[in-house]
């Protein structure tokens, strides 16, 4: 880790001012504590700089000084991320892009839009949506994210299951290289001629450079759009009911699982007219065609109720359906009531393990004396266990971490994945070897030479640095700067 | 080849698995016979294969069905045909999971054959289903009409198992539809041409097969009212899962009654279909739309070789990639190019993806290329004019010699250089074919 004396960085702070502007660089630890944090609170790192470019060149300006001086950058969007994938883990320069929030183009003939990294995912789908036009990937943190995190981490979110993930819906990339060299990946045309560096890009957790544009898709809304609500008094029938929809020849925009625990969480919170007596309750939403849509919803109703559902019914308005939405996205606010805090896990399952794998997530967590809500993408098998504790209580915030580590075991144990849409970060860096040999990890890393050899663009992540998990545990739970700031509740 | 070579081959594959000589007939490339091919049984075959052939040095081409063996730059050195016919089985489907996990020979329509008994099936329809196979399509980037609404290799493909040039097998991706963990190494698989490693097992995403599926034809009398009829169709509540765009000659060659025609496909529930049937009718009836034609079943299959069935022996084939809204400017300009120099073409094209494909007839009298290469360069400035690009899909040597078959990348040329460099050091796999002399 690089180390600037105090008048070193005195003089580099004056040379970054250049670049950007006097307003546009903060070197105070107070000013930088902002920014030593995401959305997962349980890693933190100090940058030596913040920076705030406004433009490619501006960017490339940054990493080519960054190079000269040896010091390690980082980019950073909304800092939502789940897997402290933005935190300069070794120090140095975290670039900021959210000075470059515009929408540079929208060509609705060609259904493309070509916009700036740090534009909010929700704000574009509010430019073209007055023309009846959407952008389709939608975390539940699409109010604050930036489409530049959702590049990099390869965002999905409840309606990815039909519309596919952040990847299938970007064209093309002009991207700073970590060299500083500014490079166009792809472009407007769907299809691009060699490798798919657009496609490797996207999921490279800011590792193989800044993406400053992209190009990405908008689709058409669709005609119509139905919701269905099924409640279950055993959470094993609202499992075997989504492999039931799948089986049945429907693929919905979405299906999700909001488990008894979160259920209350949220009535408590929101009253979204969840039954608080379920065991559990899916969300389906079908879209499309008006024509054919009720008969759609009702192979969706018979398809729960023969898996033992125990009330089945369509939102009868858009004013309910928000509503019933509105339970599902501000779940996590909602633990916030009912606990101190609480941590969210990632993993993805296929989707015919689901009975198995939430019966032994809740068994792992009270083995460890702890308590769990399920809230999640069901229809794709991506699974959030968000494990509630108190970081108060001595020793609890471990055993979070350790059944934490149990649930990914498992995960990848019946065949599945470690991480669905949160990333691996500086978190999972260890469980990589959990899903992957020692010779799949040579290959990645020779992948990201290509992109960045000298590995000063986004150090530590993604792969197993230290000798085994659980060595160095994380820092004690502190409130992250937006929760102080009461901000936390926008999610 | 090297009698030693030969016999370490044998030793691994068995000696049936080894063809020389005379059998190679079916492997010749370009006037290219490669010096040996061999079929593994196993991947683990296949990886010893790999070691044993990069240890001598011996280029490496890994063969499918050959439906794409032409496709690329000439290589120097015919190489070692490492073919995957025997590795063609299903390994693991399990419907409520809607993903198959399969070895990368087996050819695309066993594939579906099997997934269709299941009510499922995999929405990739490249032409030649019962040659192409399922690692060929990957590596070849191969797609069809339906790659409207559900995209290519790139949006299916959810894990590989390769063998890389230096005899290693990596796993990449999973079994999952969602996967963030590590990099998208599957992405970098799709479209390769078999320059980064062999693929031996791909894991794909599925859907349920539709209850009812259909697909019309419009006829119209210009192709620019056809262009502006799929405008219309791309800005309509239509949910087509194909919208093709044919010149007069790609047509005919297609055996329609009507062209330039907008050929729409559809699939859902029955009502579905036959109202967006009527609503197509409704919306394109005003731009000059006639003579709509339900089209046999057997059509689907034969839509992305319209342009070259026009023709015998066609001279060349390309596949430009332009922006959508100019799909049917770039097919009139791109036709007009070649009939000012003497030369028949065809052409046909993904009207809401801009994918193109144009066929360009032979001279009658001269082989001369002069002319072919001349038409072939306007093409490809026409595309990269709108953005895109142009790949020469298929030529003559004599042309491949004047026109490049691929485009010039730009700078990302840099960085596919470099990932080949990382990912194949000995440079074994398919050495030269590919973009940027990779
Ligand atoms: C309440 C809540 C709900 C969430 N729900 C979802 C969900 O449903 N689905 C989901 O997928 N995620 C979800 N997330 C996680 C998070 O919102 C996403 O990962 C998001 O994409 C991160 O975007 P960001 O702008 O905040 O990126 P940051 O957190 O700032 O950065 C994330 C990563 O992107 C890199 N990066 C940022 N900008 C660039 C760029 N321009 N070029 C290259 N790399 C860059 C960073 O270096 C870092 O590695 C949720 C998070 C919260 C807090």
């Amino acid at each position: 880790m690089a180390t600037l004396t105090d008048s070193r960085k005195r003089e580099l702070r004056r040379e970054l001012e250049t670049v950007v502007s006097p307003g546009a660089v903060l070197s105070d630890p107070d000013e930088l504590l902002v920014y030593e944090s995401d959305g997962l609170t349980l890693f933190r790192a100090l940058a030596d700089f913040v920076v705030f470019p406004t433009s490619a060149e501006q960017v490339a300006a940054i990493v080519k000084l960054a190079n000269r001086e040896s010091l390690p950058f980082v980019a950073r969007g909304a800092g939502t991320g789940l897997s402290g994938g933005c935190l300069p883990a070794e120090g140095g320069i975290v670039i900021s892009l959210m000075r470059m929030n515009r929408i540079l183009e929208i060509d609705y003939d060609n259904l493309l839009a070509v916009v700036e990294p740090g534009l909010v995912n929700l704000h574009l789908s509010w430019a073209v949506g007055p023309r009846g036009y959407y952008y389709a990937p939608d975390p539940s943190s699409q109010q604050a994210c930036t489409i530049g995190g959702n590049i990099a981490n390869n965002s999905g979110g409840p309606h990815t299951l039909k519309y596919g993930v952040t990847v299938n819906h970007i064209l093309g990339l002009e991207v700073v290289m970590p060299d500083g060299e500014i490079v166009w990946l792809g472009g407007k045309t769907r299809e691009s001629q060699g490798y798919d560096l657009t496609g490797v890009f996207v999921g490279s957790e800011g590792t193989f450079g800044i993406a400053t544009k992209a190009i990405v898709r908008i689709l058409r809304k669709p005609q119509a759009v139905k919701t269905v609500l099924a409640v279950f008094e055993r959470i094993e029938q609202a499992s075997g009911a989504v492999s039931a929809i799948i089986a049945r020849g429907l693929v919905p925009a979405a299906v999700e699982m909001i488990d008894h625990l979160t259920i209350q969480a949220v009535e408590d919170a929101f009253g979204c007219g969840y039954p608080r007596d379920a065991a559990a309750a899916l969300l389906v939403e079908l879209d499309g065609l008006t024509v054919g849509m009720e008969a759609q919803a009702e192979r969706i109703s018979e398809a729960c109720r023969d898996n033992g559902a125990r009330e089945v019914r369509t939102a009868r308005d858009e004013a309910e359906r928000q509503l019933l939405w509105k339970g599902r996205k501000s779940a996590f606010g909602a633990y916030g009531r009912i606990s101190p805090a609480y941590m969210v896990m990632d993993g993805v399952i296929p989707r015919t393990k689901l009975p198995y794998v939430l019966g032994r997530v809740n068994e792992i967590v009270a083995t460890h004396g702890l308590r769990v809500g399920n809230v999640f993408h069901a229809g794709d098998g991506n699974l959030h266990p968000n494990i509630l504790y108190d970081p108060r209580t001595p020793g609890e915030e471990a055993r979070v971490v350790a059944a934490g580590a149990e649930i990914m075991k498992l995960c990848a144990a019946v065949g599945g994945s470690i991480s669905g849409e949160h990333g691996i970060g500086l978190e999972k860096t260890d469980f990589m070897p959990f899903i992957f040999s020692a010779t799949d990890l040579t290959f990645m890393q020779r992948l990201k030479s290509a992109f960045n050899p000298t590995g000063r663009c986004n150090p530590g992540k993604v792969f197993p640095t230290r000798k085994s998990c659980g060595e160095a545990g994380p820092v004690a739970y502190r409130p992250h700067p937006i929760e102080e700031k009461g901000l936390a509740q926008r999610f | 080849m090297e009698a030693a070579l030969l016999d370490k081959l044998r030793a691994i594959v068995g000696p049936a698995n080894v063809l020389t000589g005379v059998d190679l007939s079916p492997y010749v490339v370009e006037g290219r016979t490669p010096e040996a091919a061999v079929f593994p049984g196993s991947v683990e075959e296949a990886r010893s294969v790999v070691e044993v052939a990069g240890a001598a040095g011996m280029p490496i081409v890994p063969w499918g069905g050959g439906t794409a063996a032409s496709v690329g730059t000439p290589a120097r050195r015919a190489g070692l045909v490492v073919g995957l016919a025997r590795l063609a089985r299903l390994i693991e489907h399990e419907p409520g999971d809607l993903t198959v996990t399969v070895e990368a020979g087996m050819t695309v329509a066993a594939l579906q054959s099997a997934l269709r008994a299941r009510g499922q099936w995999l929405s990739l329809d490249p032409a030649d289903p019962e040659r192409a196979t399922i690692g060929g399509v990957i590596a070849a980037n191969a797609s069809g009409p339906r790659r409207h609404l559900y995209g290519t290799a790139r949006d299916l493909l959810i894990g590989v198992t390769v063998v890389t040039g230096e005899g290693a097998i990596v796993r990449g991706g999973g079994k999952v539809v969602k996967n963030v963990a590590g990099y998208d190494v599957p992405k970098l698989f799709a479209g390769s041409y078999g320059t980064l490693g062999i693929l031996v097992e791909v894991t794909l995403k599925l859907r349920p097969a539709p209850d009812a599926e259909r697909l019309v034809s419009v006829g119209f009398d210009r192709l620019k009212d056809a262009g502006a009829a799929a405008r219309a169709v791309t800005a309509s509540d239509l949910i087509p899962n194909a919208l093709d765009l044919l010149d007069a000659e790609a047509g005919r060659a297609l055996g329609l009654a009507a062209a330039p025609a907008l050929v729409v496909g559809f699939d859902g529930l029955l009502e579905q279909v036959e109202w967006q049937c009527a609503e197509l009718t409704r919306l394109t009836a005003p731009l000059g739309g006639h003579r709509i034609e339900t089209l046999s079943p057997d059509t689907w299959s034969r839509l992305v070789t319209a342009a070259r069935s026009a023709f015998d022996a066609p001279a060349a084939l390309m596949k430009l990639a332009v922006l959508p809204a100019a799909v049917a400017e770039t097919m009139e300009q791109g036709a007009n190019a070649a009939r000012q120099r003497g030369l028949g073409t065809a052409w046909s094209g993904h009207a809401g993806i801009g994918v193109l494909y144009a066929a360009l007839a032979s001279p009658p009298e001269s082989p001369e290329p002069g002319p072919i290469a001349t038409v072939l360069g306007e093409w490809r400035a026409l595309a990269r004019a709108g953005g895109g690009h142009a790949v020469l899909e298929a030529a003559p040597l004599a042309v491949k010699a004047h026109v490049p078959v691929w485009d010039d990348p730009g700078a990302a040329e840099r960085i596919m250089q470099r990932i080949k460099a990382q990912l194949d050091p000995l440079n074994i796999l398919n050495p030269g074919r590919f973009v940027a002399g990779i």
